[in-house]
């Protein structure tokens, strides 16, 4: 699914640089739910970005499903977003205005997806989710963790093979944590590989895997 | 997707009512004074042409005045005089006169029945009708048979014959000049004359066959010769041939410019061309920049707008929207609030318009309207005002980093 080799991620803030990431060896299979921890600072974030394609590495390779993704440019790896990585986020990142559905459809207007097949697939990840009867509320009206089931069902839109998750479970109480969790794994039996980046052990102990940075490095 | 396109970008609009109302009422604004100010430009424009041309058009005017060189042996100060005939024959050896044409002129006492007044009567050939844009209304202008037949006929103008016969018909009844009766044959079609020469405006003036004029009245020399280049900017050249062989004919220098004082009408005229179309050009850019405000007020807002969605960029950006989505989703929103304020301009100019009462204002300013020139120059700014202002904020909203937007 994932191979990274020797990604090296160097931040230049004037006169001073930042090695984020620091000779990251990693190689992921397909159906994987892997943990990534480490302290703030450690680059957990920046491998993430650099995994979801939405940042690219100073020097190192990286494949996707066989595919160099290190060297594309901006509009290709917007694609390669939309069709292979799902994103969830900590503060779940919904359109404030947008109902609901409208926030489940985003990822659907960017690939050209026609407006029947869109519907069908924003009901069904709706119903997945448990949230079809809230389908026309915004997410002012939703509750922290029926935020965070849309955000989920809008990753999945274009079902996406892998899963990037930010502290997903990091903004909400526990037990609703735990309901999030549950969701995951059942993304994973599905045959969805998963990163996540936490802070929690509770948390990283549904992964199966869990790797560890320090200072930019995988220990 | 048109259809969601279109619902975001009206809900985006909606989002912000005064905003989005501020802006489209700038660029409204800018919109309607541009249409005004060029439908009153041209119109203006075109009336003092139609105006300026009333004495006439493209036509050189000379008087004979007296001489202040000598010339072959003959002393300075003499009177120079011209007869229809050197006139006419000047007219058909100088090459490039389209119309040649002189005039007699004198103020006369003119009479219909208890009806007396003191007019100019002018005796004038044929051509002079066409040079002078003298048109008969009613009946008919002067012809080749009323000169050759001194025939005592005679054409008015529209505001002599109305103080002579009031609402009585003019046409075929006989008036006196000098006690001497004339039949109408024509009125002239009312013209708006704002420059004149040598006696009163058209209007007010008798015009008689000048063969007539000079049996009865006795006069040989002609008060002004007037004639019309063919090519307007050959007049200088024209002009000058004219004078060399009247010189000869009637005893002057070409070099004497007093001789023959010389009004060089198509120069005027052109001079006149040349201020009007700077005045066009003064009201657009004015027009322009105010709409240009209004377009710089469209920039800085949606600069603002891209600003503040930095996060829903971010969101958009990372769930796989190209850029190419983005610049046209704030592209799309600054071309809708101009061209749809750019409408609502225009459609209220075109009601003020409307609402203006252009038959009194008609013969000062003409009349003020929505041409195809107006409505292209307005639509041409409109369009790149609104790309360029439109642009810009989209090009700042589609280069924007989606790890730094999603962080906000």
């Amino acid at each position: 699914m994932i191979e990274m080799e020797n990604i090296n991620k160097v931040y230049k803030m004037g006169e001073v640089s930042l090695d984020a990431l620091k000779e990251v060896s990693l190689s992921i299979e397909p159906g994987e739910f892997i943990s990534i921890m480490g302290p703030s600072g450690s680059g957990k974030s920046t491998l993430l970005n650099i995994i979801g394609c939405l940042d690219t590495p100073t020097s190192g390779s990286y494949f996707l499903e066989e595919k160099n993704v290190a060297g594309l440019s901006l509009d290709q790896l917007s694609a390669v977003r939309n069709r292979k990585i799902g994103f969830v986020f900590q503060n779940f990142n919904l359109l404030p205005y947008a109902t609901t559905y409208e926030n489940v459809e985003l990822p659907m207007l960017f690939n050209g997806k026609s407006g029947k097949k869109r519907r069908q697939r924003v009901i069904e990840l709706l119903e997945m989710v448990g949230l079809v009867n809230r389908q026309l509320h915004r997410p002012s009206e939703l509750s922290g963790g029926e935020q965070q089931r849309v955000a989920i069902a809008r990753a999945l839109a274009n079902d996406p093979a892998m899963i990037l998750a930010d502290e997903p479970t990091g903004n909400l109480d526990s037990k609703t944590g735990v309901e999030i969790m549950g969701l995951f794994v059942r993304l994973q039996q599905q045959g969805r590989t998963i990163l996540m980046v936490t802070h929690d052990t509770n948390i990283a102990a549904y992964s199966q895997r869990t790797i560890n940075l320090l200072d930019g490095r995988i220990i | 997707m048109i259809f969601i396109f279109f619902r975001n970008l009206f809900r985006d609009l909606r989002r912000q009512p005064l905003r989005t109302s501020m802006t489209l009422s700038g660029v409204g604004w800018g919109t309607f004074a541009v249409v005004l100010l060029l439908a009153f430009g041209s119109a203006v424009g075109r009336q003092n042409m139609i105006s300026f041309r009333g004495v006439g058009q493209g036509f050189v005017i000379a008087f004979p005045a007296s001489t202040t060189l000598p010339y072959q042996g003959l002393p300075k100060g003499r009177l120079v005089r011209l007869t229809p005939e050197q006139v006419t024959l000047t007219g058909r050896k100088v090459p490039g006169i389209k119309r040649m044409a002189f005039e007699f002129t004198a103020s006369r006492p003119i009479r219909y029945g208890r009806e007396d007044v003191l007019n100019t009567v002018r005796g004038v050939p044929v051509e002079y009708g066409d040079i002078r844009n003298i048109i008969a209304g009613k009946g008919r202008y002067l012809n080749d048979t009323d000169m050759a037949l001194k025939r005592r006929v005679c054409v008015l103008g529209n505001t002599v014959t109305e103080n002579l016969f009031h609402k009585e018909e003019a046409v075929g009844r006989a008036i006196l000049i000098e006690g001497i009766p004339y039949t109408v044959v024509g009125v002239m079609k009312k013209k708006i004359q704002t420059s004149n020469f040598s006696g009163q405006p058209d209007e007010h003036c008798a015009f008689i066959p000048w063969t007539t004029y000079s049996a009865i009245f006795g006069d040989k020399y002609i008060g002004s010769l007037i004639f019309q280049p063919g090519n307007p900017a050959a007049s200088k050249r024209i002009t000058r041939l004219v004078r060399e062989d009247l010189g000869n004919r009637a005893g002057f220098s070409p070099d004497d410019k007093d001789a023959l004082f010389v009004w060089d009408w198509t120069e005027v005229e052109r001079s006149f061309s040349i201020f009007f179309l700077a005045f066009n050009i003064f009201l657009g850019v004015i027009g322009a920049f105010t709409l240009l405000v209004g377009g710089v007020g469209v920039a800085s807002i949606m600069l603002v707008v891209v600003e503040e969605r930095t996060k829903e960029i971010g969101i958009k950006l990372a769930v796989g929207a190209k850029r190419r989505h983005i610049l046209w989703q704030f592209f799309a929103e600054s071309l809708t609030i101009v061209l749809f304020g750019g409408g609502l301009g225009f459609l209220c100019a075109a009601l003020v318009l409307r609402a203006i009462p252009v038959e009194k204002i008609k013969d000062y300013v003409g009349i003020p309207e929505i041409n195809p020139a107006v409505g292209i120059v307005t639509i041409l700014i409109l369009l790149t005002i609104g790309i360029v202002s439109g642009l810009m904020p989209a090009r700042k909203a589609a280069s924007t980093n989606p790890i730094e937007a999603l962080r906000k």
